[in-house]
């Protein structure tokens, strides 16, 4: 009978052994299952952005350009955002190759619009949405698409009505910007987080039947089996679970992709088609994972084969050395020094480093915390239970880590990263030029004009009365200081500037630059390029800035020399939450594609970047803890069924069910709250020290930050929910069974 | 005037599919007393202790202590009942590996409630009345096996049950530590008062005791006290 045979009658005839296996299975299972889907999701981002390409700039062509094409961004009345693409044919429109999903040009004064948009543009009145676009001249199909829910308009123009600013193009832009280095970077960190809890899972499961096997491997030395014999037996009954769970993970890969398309990244869900991945990848990660495990099974026999009879139970244990707490403040130290004082690239590479070891001295330090808190058990117990919980952590304080030490990655790496996003988040939208409200177009000096009389006659029409105003740009001195050309009153109006009651007095410059010779004080339309002296009598008063982009000064255009004209400038609307929909429709539809911007839509954009961010990190702290609850789970079952005799022996004595599993519950409760609260501090200091080196804004902690702990109570509930039905197992079994 | 029994089984009868381990056995344990219950493997004598400890339940029959009948009790009751008026050795004392002997042998009382001093201090009085003075903090795999049994015969005296029953105490031992345990279980079951059944397969050990009951096929096949041979 070879090792495969054996393994095989040994699985069909031992429930424990096949009860295991079965688990060794699913976790196996489940890591595959989430490697094939994190592996993928570069690729199904790199789709996306192919199928989305067209929507961006393509590479210009100066001779020969099919069209031309401005790409920007807007925004819906329900703060979601439009990506506009604006279209002119230079050639027989029949002749542009056009992108999947897209049937026809639209010719000018019409629009393609997708499916989404086209139903909110049916559902909104046309002055908050719809006039933005022009006549709807048809649907854009799922292919033309990043996801199925994107709002996107294809709006067509004559060429003489396209900005100056329009990139001319041989066709649409073929290929898109390849995969998102921030989803690649956060499905490398997934794999790892994740993958370690499911493979705690299938160690957690081998140990279910360790000591049984330890007891059967033994008989087979003892009877003379050679170490490569006992290895072969071990392999081939893991490798058939193993393999098994491979093939199961790759089974059920599709219905966790199906589900990974309804999760939002980036603006919107996913196409099913996007999550796909080649033939080799596949194999290669159905075959390396279960892999992974057997070897990690023959690692673990060291103990049989160096020692037949197996060890003996029931001695003191040696207690673990202090060094193991060293790495930790160490480590910490030098990552809080790093943090605050970090500047060059190569200290930023040192700070990630001293992370790393932040983590791996975690690693190092949580089993000797767990023993010292399984000593503080023994020497304070009141209870029984306390006196067996903390006997089992002082006795085992790895095993009962290593059962929590895939949450305890997960919740460092979430706490981390749930205490760095918010404090972000609340930086998001802090540089600002305009006032909150106001609304803007940055174009050329040519089209300045035409853009604010055509928005001034469309809210003129929707019966609005704020007006557009041009702010033209200059630069002043030598020392070239921004200054935006607009009257006093509305520079107050529209920009970040306090101008301290100065608008009373006659037309002049104002800066909050004192020291500006008035002397000196020309004016250029060009950054660098000479300047036209300013007339001496033109007055110089203070004014404050109180936003970070405001302009370093304001030149009243009546101060101006007759032939100064700004080069390019802005076209800038006022707007109240009432109106800001209709505003932005006069201004986008005046706007002929260039992109209408405001301090709100920026905000939006990064909150809601942020909150992919967020959502993603608690999605795999939830997955992590489903994983490393079930793995303590298991555990703990474990433990039970390892001392099943003394247990049912202490049961038969008449020890209530109810006492029992108590104690056992605060074992198998214990180290899984003790690792995840420990790593949650810890991954919220570094976070915070992490922050600090970005920014030494205020750091914002939200009620996010006690996710990873109620997490951690879950996983030690899930780990000790198994204990009453494993005594129950044991107290239905014969006294005498093993 | 005959003593009252302390436990007493009657038309005990116990099924395992449609095969009976006992079949209408009546028994008697008067308090105080010591008896062997002897027989060939599968003969059905650690089902005679199950049910008269109330681990197992009958099928047929009533098995009653002081009196009061035990068969017919919840689970709940009956494991109060084992814990509060029985103790039980078993063949390899099937102690809690990571507690020490002093901790294991209070273990039961600590389990019912009792406090950790006064659990502690009596569990230390009859380690050393069992000659265990000194092995109090060492862990079960740091004793012989006849410490470790005479441990598990002091967690069965330490909450002062009336029955002791012990299956096999000495099946794990060698003939000369057997026969040291088993004079320990009954000296000092003999001076707390309390009765002792134990199961045992080795007739030479059973001689040691004042009774013993032989088991056949699930019946009683002889019942021999101090002597004497009393009919079935």
């Amino acid at each position: 009978m070879n090792s495969f045979q054996l393994a095989l009658r040994v699985l069909r005839t031992d429930g424990r052994t096949r009860v295991s296996a079965i688990l060794i299975a699913v976790g196996v299972a489940v890591a595959t299952a989430l490697v094939l889907l994190l592996v993928s999701l570069p690729g199904a981002t790199e789709t996306r952005a192919d199928r989305s390409a067209w929507q961006q700039y393509g590479e210009p062509s100066e001779d020969g350009a099919s069209l031309e094409l401005v790409a920007s961004e807007d925004v819906a009345p329900d703060g979601r955002e439009i990506q506009r693409v604006d279209v002119a044919a230079l050639a027989d429109p029949s002749r542009i190759d056009l992108p999947p999903g897209i049937d026809s040009l639209p010719g000018p004064g019409e629009a393609l619009l997708s499916p989404e948009l086209a139903d909110a543009v049916d559902h909104t009145p046309g002055s908050q949405l719809g006039e933005r676009f022009g006549a709807n001249a048809g649907v854009l199909g799922d292919d033309a698409l990043a996801y199925p829910e994107q709002l996107v308009a294809l709006v067509g123009h004559a060429p003489e009505d396209m900005p100056s600013t329009a990139m001319p193009q041989d066709g649409f832009s073929p290929a898109g910007r390849g995969a998102d280095p921030m989803l690649g970077l956060l499905a490398g960190v997934g794999v790892v987080v994740l993958t370690v809890p499911s493979m705690a899972l299938v160690a957690s499961s081998a140990r279910l039947i360790a000591a049984r096997r330890e007891r059967r491997l033994a008989a087979f030395r003892l009877a003379g089996a050679t170490p490569r014999q006992v290895i072969g037996m071990v392999t081939a009954e893991t490798a058939i679970a193993a393999a098994g769970g491979a093939l199961l993970g790759w089974a059920v890969s599709p219905l966790l992709r199906q589900a990974a398309t309804t999760v939002p990244w980036d603006g919107g869900t996913w196409q099913a088609s996007d999550f796909v991945l080649g033939a080799v990848p596949t194999v290669a990660i159905v075959v390396v994972v279960p892999l992974l495990v057997v070897l990690a099974a023959a690692l673990g026999l060291r103990r049989v084969l160096s020692a037949p009879l197996g060890a003996a139970g029931g001695h003191t244990p040696k207690p673990l050395r202090w060094w193991r707490l060293v790495p930790l403040p160490v480590s910490g130290v030098l990552f809080a020094y790093l943090a605050t004082t970090a500047s060059s690239q190569v200290e930023a590479t040192l700070l990630l480093v001293s992370m790393a070891m932040v983590i791996g001295s975690l690693t190092l330090a949580g089993p000797w915390i767990t023993a010292a808190i399984g000593g503080l058990f023994v020497r304070r117990w009141r209870r029984p239970s306390a006196l067996l919980a903390g006997r089992r952590l002082r006795d085992d304080p790895r095993g009962a880590y290593r059962a929590t030490a895939g949450v305890v990655l997960a919740v460092f790496t979430g706490s981390m990263a749930l205490t760095v996003l918010p404090s972000i988040e609340g930086q998001a939208g802090a540089l600002r030029e305009y006032t909150d409200g106001v609304l803007y177009v940055n174009a050329d000096h040519g089209s300045l004009q035409r853009i604010a009389a055509d928005t001034n006659d469309a809210l003129a029409r929707y019966g609005q009365d704020e007006r557009a105003v041009t702010i033209g740009d200059a630069f002043l001195g030598d020392e070239n200081a921004l200054a935006r050309v607009v009257d006093c009153d509305a520079a107050e109006q529209l920009l970040v500037v306090d101008m301290r009651g100065a608008c009373e007095g006659a037309p002049g410059v104002y800066t909050p630059y004192p020291d500006v010779s008035r002397d000196e004080l020309t004016v250029s339309a060009e950054f660098g390029q000479p300047g036209t002296s300013l007339p001496a009598a033109v007055p110089v008063r203070p004014m404050t800035t109180t936003g970070e982009l405001a302009p370093e000064a304001i030149v009243d255009p009546a101060v101006l020399p007759a032939d100064f004209t700004p080069n390019t400038g802005t076209v800038a609307v006022t707007s109240t939450p009432a109106n800001v929909d209709v505003v932005r429709t006069a201004l986008v539809s005046a706007a002929g594609g260039l992109p209408v911007q405001s301090r709100q839509a920026r905000l939006d954009g990064q909150v809601s970047q942020l909150d992919d961010l967020q959502r993603v990190t608690v999605i795999g702290l939830l997955a992590a803890s489903v994983l490393g609850g079930c793995s303590a789970a298991i555990a703990a079952a474990g433990s039970v069924l390892d001392r099943r005799r003394t247990f049912g022996a202490l049961m038969a004595a008449g020890t209530p069910v109810r006492v029992l599993a108590r104690a056992l519950r605060a074992e198998a409760a214990l180290p899984a709250l003790v690792a995840t609260v420990g790593a949650g501090v810890a991954g919220t200091l570094v976070g915070i020290g992490l922050f600090t080196m970005v920014d030494d804004g205020a750091k914002v902690l939200t009620p996010w930050l006690a996710a990873p702990v109620v997490l951690g109570i879950g996983v030690a509930l899930i780990a000790s929910s198994v204990c009453t039905p494993a005594l129950r197992r044991v107290q239905a079994e014969p006294l005498a069974d093993e | 005037m005959p003593t009252r029994p302390a436990l007493s089984g009657h038309g005990l009868s116990k099924r395992y599919g449609t095969q009976y381990a006992l079949s209408g056995v009546d028994i008697d344990i008067t308090p105080g007393e010591a008896m062997a219950i002897v027989g060939p493997s599968g003969s059905g004598k650690s089902t005679l202790l199950h049910v008269l400890a109330g681990i197992l339940p009958v099928d047929d029959g009533e098995v009653t202590l002081g009196g009061t009948r035990i068969d017919s009790l919840g689970e709940t009751k009956r494991s109060e009942l084992r814990r509060t008026e029985f103790g039980f050795v078993f063949q390899s004392g099937m102690l809690v590996g990571e507690l020490s002997a002093e901790e294991n042998a209070a273990l039961p009382m600590l389990l019912a409630g009792a406090g950790r001093k006064e659990a502690m201090a009596e569990a230390r009085r009859w380690l050393e009345h069992l000659g265990l003075t000194g092995k109090e903090r060492n862990r079960p795999g740091e004793l012989s096996g006849g410490q470790a049994q005479r441990v598990a015969i002091a967690r069965a005296l330490a909450h002062r049950p009336s029955v002791i029953f012990a299956d096999e105490p000495t099946g794990a031992l060698d003939t000369r530590t057997g026969g040291e345990t088993m004079t320990a279980l009954l000296d000092a079951a003999a001076g707390s008062g309390a009765a002792v059944v134990v199961v045992t397969h080795d007739r030479d050990l059973a001689a040691s005791v004042p009774r013993t009951v032989s088991l056949r096929d699930g019946r009683i096949d002889a019942d021999t006290r101090a002597g004497a041979v009393v009919p079935a």
